[in-house]
């Protein structure tokens, strides 16, 4: 019975990409039907692909707040992910993330459709090689080189550091922070402070309770606080009144801003690098 | 009997006291209690105050409040159905509270209106119990209360899960579980401020169903006779429980268990009166539910675990022990 399930998969999925043109040819040229399954992979590919040959973005690619392209890709298709809205559109090449959409990526393979996956960069470097690796990959190498470098000189005009690095804790929705080894880690860093979460293990989700942000006494307190946000317990704890009640320095950095591999980065670290100043001589 | 009774309201008063303290003193930081509570007295906004005041403080007093709450009500709705199985958790009055909970705070109601958050679990509570009761009078015994009360409760479940998957903030449908689990991590002084007084409005209701009670163990018509305004007892009991739970299970989540478990243990050591159950009872959740909920920080599991958690891993055994038992003094 499972057997024949799959059969009829596997015929029904043959028949989808049965009138295909043109894909004997090999997919080694420039890819012409991407489809992306993730919102970084979305925000590379309208910086770097030509619009008509996208075929489709992730639906988080549309939501202002969590993503730096929302304007561009109102008119582009989306998807929610799922293997059988990517088969029919016979995508020449798909961009995942290494740990979303697993089945689908999977499934994929099988098929055939080849599939770049994108780790997660955790230091700017790792972000420029990225931008290169994906404009390589999908034939626009001039683009790529551009956007890395916009990023590289980006951050290399920011500021020297103080002599003093404020201390900063990163507080987002739920308490998540950003420990050592992360891109707003090092972000934190380049910008001229010094991030507190360093100091204490972090436990697997990255949570610090409100308790543990108060006691580690930081300078700067670094939020990710949507003004206009809908509501939900995971924002409550930025408005905890012990929080309220630190005299610790506020910086808003929008999650989209140093979520992924982009020349945004550039906007996040300036944002930290004006709060690791807003009151020194 | 009469003699440990005298002892036991202190004796659990003392625990309650102690397992407060010991929940002032245990958390995420070493925090020295002595030179805080200094601080706090001289009015020092120092570190060690603002973590005494605004972060250990409400957690102690809302698993106390909770606590007292679920044990309280649990004994007096075991009481009022002559039914052992009755408890706010397992017959949904917690989930329909969090269910009332959740549609004002997800459509962003409780934002402009704060009160509309303890009264939103309130009213999902108070429809609960009143539907509960409605079918507990038409008789039907145990096991239809009970299934009555699974279905409720699964009911509220998926429609409080469906209320959150349609809420525009990403973080809702991860929510779930504080609602259906019930946690006091990094509860503020705003949440007792906005719970406590309901909760002590349903308190008093309820207590003053002790008499009542008592003899509503004689019967329906008994009671009656003996000039128990019945339907008076009823309403006492729905109200109260009402807002105590109501307004416990909007800040702090459904906790299970609490209300099952404490009068069955305390029920022996005040000689079966309902009445003196009650506040037994009470004090019983509140030190159960302390306890619970220092036990989940001394775990070295983090993200800590909710406290629905580790209440019903102590409570689920018992249950299953409890249906076992009745089964076979059926037989």
């Amino acid at each position: 019975m499972r057997r024949f399930s799959r059969l009829l998969w596997f015929a029904c999925v043959a028949a989808a990409l049965a009138p295909l043109p043109g894909r004997a040819d090999g997919t080694a040229a420039k890819p012409r039907r991407i489809v992306s399954l993730n919102l970084c992979a979305d925000e590379l590919l309208v910086a770097l692909a030509d619009r008509a040959h996208i075929a489709s973005l992730t639906y988080l690619a549309r939501d202002p707040i969590g993503s730096t392209v929302a304007q561009a890709a109102a008119g582009i298709p989306v998807n929610y992910g799922l293997a059988e809205e990517i088969v029919p559109l016979a995508p020449d090449l798909v961009i995942a993330g290494t740990f979303t959409t697993r089945t689908t990526v999977r499934l994929l393979q099988r098929l055939g459709i080849p599939v770049l996956e994108l780790s997660v960069p955790t230091t700017p470097e790792a972000a420029a090689a990225q931008i290169r690796a994906v404009a390589d990959r999908i034939g626009e190498p001039q683009r790529g080189a551009d956007l890395a470098r916009q990023l590289e000189t980006g951050l290399a005009a920011l500021p020297s550091p103080p002599a003093q690095p404020p201390g900063a804790v990163v507080v987002r929705p739920n308490g998540f922070t950003a420990g050592s080894g992360s891109m707003a880690d090092a972000l934190i860093e380049r910008a001229g402070l010094h991030n507190l979460a360093r100091r204490h293990p972090t436990d697997r989700m990255g949570q610090w309770s409100v308790e543990e942000i108060v006691t580690a006494q930081p300078d700067v307190l670094i939020t990710d606080a949507a003004p206009g946000a809908p509501p939900s317990l995971a924002q409550e704890v930025l408005r905890h009144p012990a929080l309220v009640a630190s005299t610790a320095r506020r910086v808003s950095v929008p999650g989209r801003l140093w979520a992924c591999a982009g020349p945004e980065l550039v906007d996040a670290a300036r944002l930290l690098a004006d709060g690791a100043r807003a009151d020194l001589p | 009997m009469s003699r440990s009774h005298r002892w036991l309201i202190p004796g659990l008063g003392l625990l309650v006291a102690v397992l407060l303290l010991g929940s002032l003193a245990i958390g995420y930081a070493p925090l020295d209690l002595k030179a805080a509570l200094g601080d706090v007295l001289a009015g020092r906004q120092s570190l060690p105050a603002l973590v005494l005041l605004q972060l250990r403080l409400p957690r102690a007093l809302l698993g106390a409040a909770v606590g007292f709450s679920l044990g309280l009500t649990g004994a007096a709705m075991q009481g009022l159905m002559r039914n052992p199985l009755a408890d706010p958790g397992i017959v949904g009055v917690s989930g329909a509270a969090a269910l009332g909970a959740v549609i004002a705070f997800y459509s962003g109601f409780a934002n402009a209106f704060a009160l509309a958050l303890p009264l939103g679990g309130l009213t999902g509570a108070a429809v609960a119990t009143a539907l509960l009761l409605a079918l507990a009078r038409r008789g039907g015994g145990t096991t239809l209360l009970i299934l009555a009360g699974v279905a409720l409760n699964s009911l509220c479940g998926a429609l409080t899960a469906l209320a959150l998957n349609l809420s525009p903030s990403p973080y809702a449908a991860l929510e779930i579980v504080f609602w259906l689990m019930g946690s006091l991590a990094d509860r503020s002084l705003d949440h007792v401020a906005l719970a406590l007084p309901f909760m002590v409005v349903g308190w008093g209701l309820v207590l003053a169903t002790a008499r009542g009670l008592d003899a509503l163990t004689l019967g329906e018509d008994t009671a009656a006779s003996l000039g128990i305004p019945l339907r008076r007892l009823r309403l006492l009991v729905i109200g109260g429980t009402a807002a105590a739970v109501g307004a416990s299970v909007a800040v702090a989540g459904a906790i299970g268990f609490v209300g099952l478990v404490v009068p069955h243990l305390l029920r022996p050591l005040v000689g079966h009166r309902p009445g003196r159950l009650l506040l037994a009872s009470g004090l019983g959740g509140a030190a159960l539910t302390l306890a619970a909920d220092i036990a989940l920080r001394l775990l070295p599991i983090r993200p800590e675990l909710k406290l629905g958690v580790v209440t019903a891993l102590i409570g689920a055994p018992f249950f299953l022990a409890l249906l076992w038992r009745l089964r076979r003094e059926a037989e």
